[in-house]
């Protein structure tokens, strides 16, 4: 399953890539979470600690990350701003945790979490907006090893694309 | 010197690993009397607050836990209201993590001196650490041992005015476990470190393996 998060006001972006994945004829979902109510990650361990797996925050993001734990991929469209991914778009990622376990192990020389499940979504950025587009990319491989996944690159808007083309 | 604090940590302030880790350090810093203001933005009832006192002085330190590899999304949420400013103002940083290595907290580190450009601000470098989840679950002295060290650290900024000290590097602690460690603590996180955290768990009242998978 391919799940797209669109925490942008761009739908055309959404469109073009539903017109492309329908040829493909490829799983995907998309989110257009501009419109959902997502709220912060609080930080609270709950879901590592006290209701193992699920987030204490009930709004919309369950049902991303319902999806998100049977692996594929996780595709993030986002603004940006101060040179990263904006806040809406950050958002998604930190709110990950439930498919973390607070168990640990070393992995690759350094101390990693163990995945709650043996499916992990790889990770993929497209933003619009000026970035730093080098760190993007440094920030968003360290999250999917962290993860034990892959990443799928950043991608500017007008690289969308070779995003698509990853879509698989 | 005054200084003014914000903890960029959405967990609410009680809870805050980061507000235990400030407590010490603020202490150092005051110690030669110092001054600071605390803002802790979990409370978003205190921003216009921040972003004032954010726009009216020159010394700011942000706090923040290292969510994700980066700022946290609430932090990150503050940080696009605030308006650029100018190379008279320096941003320092105390980035912390549960993860113990040095090697985690780089790339964190190096977004904090790219937002810190994007804010048209001088750089006061970044006092990294990790290994800082007990401070949640320890108390009295079992904590203080994790936490008192920052209090020599907020002692040592009073001094300096930023992070480039070598000591401050040395407080890092290794970036990477040699690999006797690696094997000791791996060990440790397979048994001992297993039934501690299960324990914690049964203590906030939870009835369920922590491998749990409620959308298997």
């Amino acid at each position: 399953m391919i799940v797209i998060v669109n925490t942008t006001d761009n739908k055309e972006i959404s469109a073009l890539i539903q017109t492309d994945l329908e040829e493909k004829k490829v799983e995907y979902k998309i989110f257009e979470a501009d419109t959902m109510n997502i709220s912060p990650c609080l930080g609270c361990n709950y879901c590592w600690l006290k209701t193992p797996g699920n987030c204490m925050i009930n709004d919309d993001y369950e049902q991303i990350v319902k999806l998100l734990a049977k692996g594929g991929q996780m595709w993030v469209i986002s603004d940006t701003a101060l040179g990263f991914i904006n806040h809406k778009g950050k958002n998604i990622y930190d709110r990950l945790m439930p498919i973390v376990t607070m168990n640990l192990e070393f992995r690759d020389k350094l101390m990693r979490h163990i995945m709650r499940y043996d499916t992990r979504p790889d990770v993929g950025v497209i933003f619009q907006g000026e970035a730093d587009k080098e760190f993007l990319d440094t920030w968003n491989k360290k999250v999917a090893s962290n993860m034990n996944s892959e990443p799928l690159g950043v991608y500017e808007v007008n690289e969308i694309r070779e995003a698509i083309a990853c879509m698989q | 010197m005054h200084a003014v604090i914000i903890n960029g940590s959405p967990r609410i302030q009680k809870n805050s690993n980061t507000d235990k880790i400030l407590q010490k350090f603020t202490a150092g810093f005051c110690k030669a009397g110092n001054t600071f203001e605390l803002y802790s933005l979990s409370d978003r009832n205190i921003w216009d607050d921040a972003r004032l006192a954010f726009d009216n002085n020159d010394n700011i330190i942000f706090a923040l836990p290292l969510f994700v590899e980066c700022v946290p999304g609430l932090m990150l949420e503050f940080l696009e209201t605030l308006s650029s400013k100018n190379s008279d103002t320096k941003l320092s940083f105390i980035l912390q993590s549960g993860f113990a290595e040095g090697a985690q907290l780089r790339v964190g580190e190096k977004y904090l001196e790219i937002l810190t450009e994007k804010l048209n601000c001088t750089y006061g470098g970044t006092l990294t650490k990790g290994n800082n989840f007990g401070i949640r679950v320890f108390e009295g002295a079992e904590r203080d041992r994790i936490t008192e060290p920052y209090k020599e650290m907020g002692e040592l900024f009073a001094e300096e005015g930023d992070f480039f000290d070598e000591k401050f590097k040395t407080f890092t602690g290794p970036e990477m476990y040699p690999l006797p460690l690696r094997l000791f603590i791996d060990l440790l996180f397979k048994t001992s470190a297993k039934k501690a955290y299960q324990k914690i768990a049964q203590q906030w009242g939870c009835d369920k393996p922590l491998e749990y998978q409620p959308y298997a």
